[in-house]
């Protein structure tokens, strides 16, 4: 595994930070910049420049090659007496949690083979001569979970990137006690994620399995969990490292959810009063009011939101229908897809079908106000609208256009997730495709939360009538989440709420979401065989290794299983 | 205490007044047809909405459409059709009547639960030098009684629409001045 050489300094900064125990804010004033300056650069924003280097460099009195030459290296070289005198809180307590930098596992005769000349044995920062002032109570880290002593911007946080479970790197670098990150390796880089939400898009098929099989979530939210039961995260001052274990230490801190009325509940048992022993009725009754009790259960969702959003702001004329039954300007590059020429052979092909394509869409960037008109190639990420552009070719036979099956040439309309799908797709991380140019955008301000609270009602309402074979309640909430998303924008059977741009949005995003599931499929070695609609994904090959089975909102089910080929 | 707009655009702000932007989605919610007038399927469905009601005729009259019944016959069955300022006449007279004719149920469900929440969306500043603009966001009001708005709407007076409408959004609080001309308004029913 290479990292580039921004990657590293990152890491390195991070590691720095931490055996200095210094915060941003702490590290910026040395060099001359801001906390948010700082924070930019190491979420990787934005470049540190070679000046930034020489401060640095100058700042922790080590030569620049050696700061480029990762965290070890860096570390290692460190001159005895730390660079300010600021507070060094590295407190003995730390030494019995699952924390790294405990100096006492690691053996103290390890002794400095590393290859630099480094004049200072290791012996320094951890010595017991070291003034050690009164260390900060351990609160759990409002990122992983795990108790810390460290404090970024007042809160609970390990300081840079190294949240993950301190398993490997201990045994690994012997030679820096204090320099916990220990090989670069294990600690993910802070890559900023362009395109899309679901975790379920790592690149590199190596990757993959890896990423499947336990990364700590970063998608759950802290509504999302009312299945973690555990207390203890409760942030007390003095609350006292406690063995976690691993599961639980990759969690976020429990919140207690707030107070929302069920909605749904209330609304299935008044039809189920209304109409006793008929069902048929009782899901009729529901039917008929979904769109207003979803448009309802948004109301409350967003109560306490950050963010007002217009429910009618002025369309711009590529929105508007022309026609009752005609459509407006936007493509929503829905796939329909089948492969030309299949492999050789006879072959069995799964049909799969994703589960709440739909639902797990209403994760998207979605403008919050009216849309506004700009010219120009930029794309600005903290915006989400619908663009006109002129895509790149598709050249891969093995995978559909993210584009869809689109027959026209030239420029197009196209949402927001189709263009983060596009422009990802020709980063240089992927590299499939050529960029696509931006010709104009009607865009606002996003939010990628605006739905987020609704979806996770949902979500769960849904997964509570799945174990409870509660079929009424699920055939209801799946008519409120497709019914919200078809009756948002021009239609006259939703009069709460006339959002276009969020209906080609979300819908963009369902069809996004799926593309990218075929392209794991592909980095994976399977053979995409089709890609239709919404949900549907046919492969060849062993895809249980990929997706899970069932009926979860992040799961998929079988639709079909059908031989092609001659044998 | 904030008063009207005295000269508006004066420093290149453009907007409409509220009362029109509220006006054009009222037409919006009483469901014109959509032919145009033109058109030969909008005009005869113009002429047959004008003339199979008892109010019909009258509303042919406030529009000031002269023409004998006979003409307006030979119209309807497409042996002559009218000339393009009796066109234009024939499409405000079926606006008057459909006006008139749908607003006791508009009212009724603009009234309906407590009223309808109104979004405003502030005039366009991009013209204004940057000195003369000033801070607007978008502001929401919930309009409660709807029925001089409506009422004025339906008889075709733009002046006590107006009055109406800075009657209501003067509810907005001392800053309601900002929100007389805006971009558009937002509403459904």
């Amino acid at each position: 595994m290479s990292m580039s050489t921004e990657e590293t300094l990152r890491l390195t900064i991070a590691a720095l930070l931490h055996t200095h125990g210094h915060t941003q804010a702490e590290l910026a004033a040395a060099i001359g910049s801001t906390q948010a300056q700082v924070s930019r650069r190491q979420a990787g924003r934005t470049a540190w420049t070679l000046a930034d280097c020489d401060r640095l460099a100058a700042h922790y009195r080590i030569p620049v090659p050696i700061l480029l030459s990762g965290p070890t290296a860096a570390c290692q070289a460190l001159p005895t007496p730390l660079p300010t005198p600021l507070p060094t809180p590295h407190p003995d307590p730390e030494a019995t949690t699952p924390e790294p930098a405990t100096p006492t596992l690691v053996p103290p005769a390890a002794t400095p083979a590393g290859p630099q000349p480094a004049p200072n044995p290791p012996s320094n920062p951890p010595t017991p001569g070291q003034p050690s002032p009164p260390a900060a109570p351990l609160l759990p880290c409002t990122r992983c979970g795990r108790p810390t002593s460290h404090r970024a911007e007042g809160r609970p946080q390990h300081l840079g990137a190294f949240c993950t479970p301190p398993t490997a790197p201990h045994t690994a670098t012997p030679t820096t006690p204090e320099s916990d990150p220990g090989p670069p390796a294990p600690v993910p880089a802070p890559v900023p994620a362009p395109a899309t939400t679901s975790a379920t898009t790592s690149a590199a098929p190596s990757v993959v399995p890896a990423a499947a099989a336990g990364q700590p979530g970063a998608r759950h939210m802290p509504a999302d969990r009312p299945d973690v039961t555990d207390p203890t995260p409760d942030p007390e001052p003095g609350h006292g490292p406690e063995p976690e274990s691993e599961s639980q230490a990759a969690r976020r801190p429990y919140q207690e959810p707030s107070d929302m009325p069920d909605l749904i509940g209330r609304a299935v048992a008044e039809e189920t009063r209304k109409h006793p022993d008929d069902p048929e009725a009782t899901l009729a009754a529901l039917v008929r009011r979904a769109i207003p009790d979803a448009m309802t259960l948004l109301d409350v969702c967003r109560l306490g939101g950050r963010y007002d959003f217009t429910a009618y702001p002025p369309a711009p004329d590529i929105l508007k229908k022309t026609t009752r039954q005609g459509a407006d300007d936007i493509w929503e590059a829905r796939p329909k897809w089948r492969l030309a020429t299949l492999p050789a052979g006879r072959h069995q092909v799964t049909a799969l079908d994703m589960n709440g394509a739909y639902l797990s869409a209403l994760k998207t960037h979605l403008p919050i106000g009216a849309l506004q008109h700009h010219t120009g190639p930029e794309h600005d990420r903290r915006r989400a609208g619908v663009h006109l552009i002129t895509p790149g070719a598709w050249h891969h036979d093995d995978l559909p256009n993210p584009l869809g099956n689109r027959a026209e040439p030239g420029p197009l309309w196209v949402a927001e997730p189709t263009l983060r799908l596009l422009l990802r797709l020709s980063g240089p991380r992927e590299a499939a495709c050529e960029a696509p140019m931006i010709h104009e955008s009607w865009t606002s301000g996003s939010s990628e939360n605006l739905l987020e609270k609704f979806r996770c009602v949902l979500r769960d309402a849904r997964e509570n009538a799945i174990d409870h074979g509660d079929e009424i309640t699920l055939e209801y909430v799946k008519t409120m989440y497709s019914k919200f998303v078809s009756t948002m924008g021009e239609s006259n059977a939703n009069h709460a709420i006339r959002r276009s741009d969020w209906m080609h949005i979300v819908r963009a995003q369902a069809f996004a979401n799926l593309w990218l599931k075929a392209y794991k499929a592909r980095l994976a070695g399977l053979t995409v065989v089709q890609v239709m609609g919404t949900d549907e994904l046919h492969v060849i090959g062993d895809w249980r290794g990929l997706f899970n089975e069932g009926r979860g909102a992040q799961q998929v089910k079988v639709k079909d299983v059908y031989e092609v080929g001659a044998a | 205490m904030a008063d009207r707009t005295h000269d508006f655009g004066l420093y290149g702000a453009d907007g409409e007044p509220g009362s029109l932007a509220a006006a054009k989605v009222l037409d919006a919610l009483a469901g014109f047809f959509a032919s145009p007038v033109t058109s030969k399927r909008g005009l005869t469905a113009r002429l047959r909405y004008l003339t199979t009601s008892p109010s019909g005729p009258k509303a042919i009259q406030d529009a000031g459409i002269t023409v004998r019944p006979r003409t307006l016959k030979a119209w309807l069955t497409g042996r002559q059709n009218p000339n393009k300022k009796n066109l234009g006449l024939i499409d405000e007279a079926y606006k008057a009547l459909r006006r008139r004719n749908v607003a006791r149920y508009l009212l009724g469900r603009l009234n309906a639960r407590g009223g309808t929440r109104v979004e405003l969306h502030p005039l366009d500043q991009s013209a204004v030098e940057v000195p003369r603009q000033r801070t607007l966001g978008f502001r929401t009001i919930k309009i409660r009684r709807w029925d001089e708005i409506v009422a004025s709407w339906a008889e075709g007076d733009l002046t006590a629409l107006d009055d109406a409408w800075v009657d209501q959004i003067t509810d907005l609080g001392s800053d309601w001045g900002k929100y007389e001309y805006v971009t558009s308004i937002g509403f459904s029913a």
